[in-house]
């Protein structure tokens, strides 16, 4: 049974929620505790899956205790319900917390988000990976784009495009975009057709403290990644990203597949910055064992971690609250044939680009085939050709996104 | 000579005596200077930035300069022998010829502000330093009126500035007053659905029991069917959930309501004239709007004066100034409690002092240091973060209690101890209602 735990510091708002969520009582063991600290002990004698979280709260307010969480139990799925409107204060909660609900909340939404997020998290089966994951709160972004961002953000003239298109350019601060904007929290949920639009509707005024004064962008530093080659990394995501979507637009695909498969094909890789990250020196040497042709590099992290970097970014991205295509191609785009559609997806796109991207780069490198039988399946084999006929490498550093 | 003064109230004669003694033994000296330095005053007067007028006890114009003419649009030969009541303020026209309107600037040199009337019929504020004279055993009026329009427009603007400023959060506030109570009245209302459906089903149970009895059948027959839908109810729960949840639900109704009322109370679409205004009124819809802002650090204890009546003031910009220095003491607190500590405590108070109404707004914060004290009316003056303010709040306020209402806003302040602002306001406005704007 799933353990929940609620808390807030408004005993009405808990004796709502313990009513409303009675008949749920089958599947979930759910606990109410009026405060932080409360919430703490409850950890303390036995931990909880999922933590739902006001925000303002006396003393101890959400921030701190979903980070005392994310610190304690990093496994325990952090989520905030908070009535705040005023952004600037829930962004002390973009760190710790993994998604924002915006009270009222629609019932239907709160159990969604509770079950879709436990369903995630059942289905990776490795705890200590899982961990590394939940401890996440924060993605290395490049230097020259973290500076460029931060002297945008600090200019007078400072425009939402300008730094918009910076973002654009950055996979951790990408990721970390779209996960806000998938949260109820900012509005309602709206189909965000590329990263450029997702900071756009963000807006400066939740951009600028994000950047400048939150923990959640930052530049990394090549000690920290063991290594991991943050820029060739960058290169190849924006690559396959591009590609991936010129793929679902000759498909004729609608404008949804299309724009999640741009999404799904920047993000598909996160999960080797998390690995990178957290586990710095053993995974480099994964990755070394990949260059040498020990095998393909999924089958070795699973080998050496219980899970590739595959799983991983979709792990992520889910507890995240990305649109299900997008995280369905990111876990899968290895191994398509386990998803379960047979039409063509943006998992389609993103398996079929990302082999193609051509490394003439410095990247990890991807030994993955198609799988000729998932293509087959979901009748794409014969557009293969076309396919790889339409891309070619752009000259210079990193791809143009607008093309 | 006082007695030539239609409305002695507004002019306190000993005072004006007093002057005019000093006045008399600095003559001889005052006129042989002016014969050494050989200026003609004449020339000096006629080409000052400000408007120079002279006017006699009776409020007659003997006097009028060439920027007194540009100002006011009257020229010197057509104004010279009228009364102030008839040219620039006009609204006095019952009460010493409009003469007081200057001489309260009498007191100790200190400057006023008023509004004059141009020619054309549009309003000036401007501001009066008044001297006196003797002339020929008459006093004489000399008064040096200066245009502070683009002043006053500044200073609107910047009001108008803090105002959003604090709207903004204030709304940001007030939505979570509101989306919280919404969150549990709608769980509750669900729950309250959901459990009349059990409750209904019980309810089948039993008129099935009922008609078996009254066709007279076994009615044993009904009471495994009324057992199942009793237990699948769980009507010993529903019981008290249903009572609690609609109570609930009722107080967090009630919670909407009060805020929605404090807001009507507190935004006061801005009327430009005096109101007679219950304070202890103003100032709870005040506080109950800001509840967000302080309810996290402290509790609000608030004790009104019964005997307090209605005082004449301008709701809305008198509740901004309760707002701004609520505000501050939930900040001061919140600093001093840091992430942990006992909620600290802002007590408010009214009391009838002798002919003022007196507000007392307490604080349990950080207190003020000596340093700050003296500059914390400053406009631009803050000690927050940049972004947390502009640094308005206080110097509107006190611009408010000061220069609209004629009033008093002081503070005291110990280290470590707290804070007390003190505003007082004149109960009886009528000698003070001049300067409204």
């Amino acid at each position: 049974m799933t353990r929940v735990l609620f808390v807030d510091d408004e005993p009405n708002v808990l004796a709502g929620l313990r009513r409303m969520l009675r008949n749920r009582r089958a599947e979930w063991d759910m606990a109410f505790a009026e405060g932080g600290d409360a919430a703490l002990a409850m950890m303390h004698e036995q931990p909880f899956d999922v933590v739902v979280s006001d925000m303002r709260m006396p003393g101890m307010d959400g921030a701190e205790l979903l980070g005392r969480v994310q610190a304690g139990w990093p496994d325990t799925v952090r989520l905030v319900l908070s009535g705040q409107s005023d952004h600037e204060l829930t962004l002390r909660a973009v760190g710790p917390a993994q998604q924002y609900l915006a009270k009222p909340c629609d019932p239907e939404l709160l159990y969604g988000t509770i079950m879709k997020t436990c369903g995630v998290r059942s289905r990776l089966d490795t705890a200590p990976i899982r961990e590394l994951v939940g401890e996440i709160g924060w993605f290395p972004s490049l230097p020259e784009t973290y500076v460029e961002l931060v002297a945008e953000m600090n200019s007078p003239g400072a425009s939402i495009q300008g730094a918009s298109n910076i973002i654009s350019r950055d996979i951790g601060m990408s990721a970390k975009v779209l996960q806000l904007i998938n949260s109820s929290f900012f509005g309602l949920p709206v189909h965000v057709d590329s990263v450029e639009h997702a900071a756009s509707l963000l807006g400066l005024n939740v951009l600028r403290p994000l950047v400048l004064s939150s923990e959640v962008f930052r530049q990394f530093d090549d000690a920290q990644l063991g290594g991991f080659p943050l820029f060739a990394f960058t290169d190849h995501s924006l690559c396959a990203a591009m590609l991936a979507r010129r793929i679902a637009t000759l498909q004729g695909a609608s404008a949804e597949v299309v724009d999640n498969a741009l999404l799904a094909g920047l993000l598909h890789d996160v999960g080797q910055v998390v690995l990178a990250k957290a586990l710095p020196t053993q995974y480099a040497g994964v990755c070394d064992r990949a260059r040498a042709g020990e095998g393909p590099l999924h089958e070795l992290e699973r080998e050496a971690f219980g899970a590739s970097h595959a799983d991983v970014g979709g792990y992520l991205l889910s507890l995240w609250g990305l649109p299900i295509d997008i995280v369905e191609a990111v876990t899968l785009h290895h191994e398509p044939a386990a998803g379960g559609g047979d039409g063509f997806s943006p998992l389609t796109a993103v398996h079929a680009a990302e082999p193609l991207v051509v490394p003439e780069n410095e990247s990890v490198p991807e030994l993955a085939e198609l799988d000729g039988e998932y293509l087959a399946r979901v009748g794409c084999q014969a557009k293969v050709a076309d396919w790889r006929a339409c891309w070619q490498h752009p000259v210079g550093d990193t791809c143009p996104l607008g093309v | 000579m006082p007695a030539a003064i239609a409305d002695p109230a507004a002019i306190d004669v000993a005072d004006l005596e007093s002057q005019l003694r000093a006045l008399n033994a600095n003559a001889a000296a005052r006129s042989s200077s002016q014969g050494r330095s050989g200026i003609d005053w004449r020339l000096a007067i006629d080409t000052s930035n400000d408007a120079f007028v002279s006017v006699d006890a009776s409020g007659v114009i003997h006097e009028w300069n060439a920027r007194a003419e540009a100002l006011f649009g009257w020229p010197r030969q057509e104004v010279l022998g009228r009364r102030l009541s008839e040219t620039i303020f006009p609204e006095q026209a019952s009460r010493g010829g409009g003469l007081q309107q200057i001489t309260r600037a009498g007191h100790e040199g200190k400057r006023l502000e008023v509004i004059a009337r141009r020619r054309d019929g549009r309003e000036l504020p401007a501001e009066v330093s008044m001297s006196m004279m003797q002339r020929g055993g008459a006093i004489m009026f000399n008064a040096f009126i200066h245009d502070i329009s683009a002043r006053r427009e500044l200073q609107a603007q910047l009001a108008h500035g803090q105002k959003l400023e604090s709207i903004g959060q204030l709304s940001a506030g007030i939505a979570h007053e509101i989306n919280t109570p919404t969150q549990y009245v709608g769980d509750n209302t669900r729950f309250v659905r959901d459990a009349l459906a059990d409750v209904f089903g019980v309810l089948d149970a039993y008129a099935t029991l009922a008609d078996l009895v009254r066709g007279g059948g076994d009615a044993r027959q009904a009471l495994p069917a009324l057992d199942r839908a009793i237990e699948a109810a769980d009507l010993g729960y529903l019981t008290g959930e249903l009572t609690d949840a609609v109570d609930q639900s009722l107080e967090g109704i009630e919670r909407v309501a009060s805020i929605v009322r404090a807001m009507k109370e507190f935004s006061h679409p801005g009327s430009a004239t005096k109101t007679p205004t219950n304070l202890g009124d103003a100032i709870a819809a005040t506080i109950t709007v800001a509840t967000n802002e302080w309810k996290y650090v402290a509790s609000v204890e608030t004790d009104f004066d019964p005997a307090m009546p209605l005082v004449p003031c301008l709701p809305g910009d008198f509740n901004q100034v309760i707002l701004n220095i609520i505000v501050n003491a939930a900040h001061a607190i919140g600093e001093k409690l840091g992430r942990g500590g006992e909620k600290g405590l802002i007590s408010v108070s009214t009391r009838v002092e002798q002919a003022w109404a007196v507000v007392r707004i307490a604080d349990t914060g950080t207190g003020i240091p000596e340093e700050v004290l003296t500059r914390i009316f400053d406009p631009f003056y803050t000690t927050k973060d940049v972004g947390v303010g502009t640094g308005q709040g206080l110097a509107i306020s006190r611009s408010v209690i000061v220069d609209k209402h004629g009033g008093t806003l002081d503070v005291e302040s110990q280290v470590g101890e707290g804070a007390i602002f003190t505003i007082r306001l004149p109960i009886g406005s009528e000698t003070h209602s001049g300067a409204a704007l």
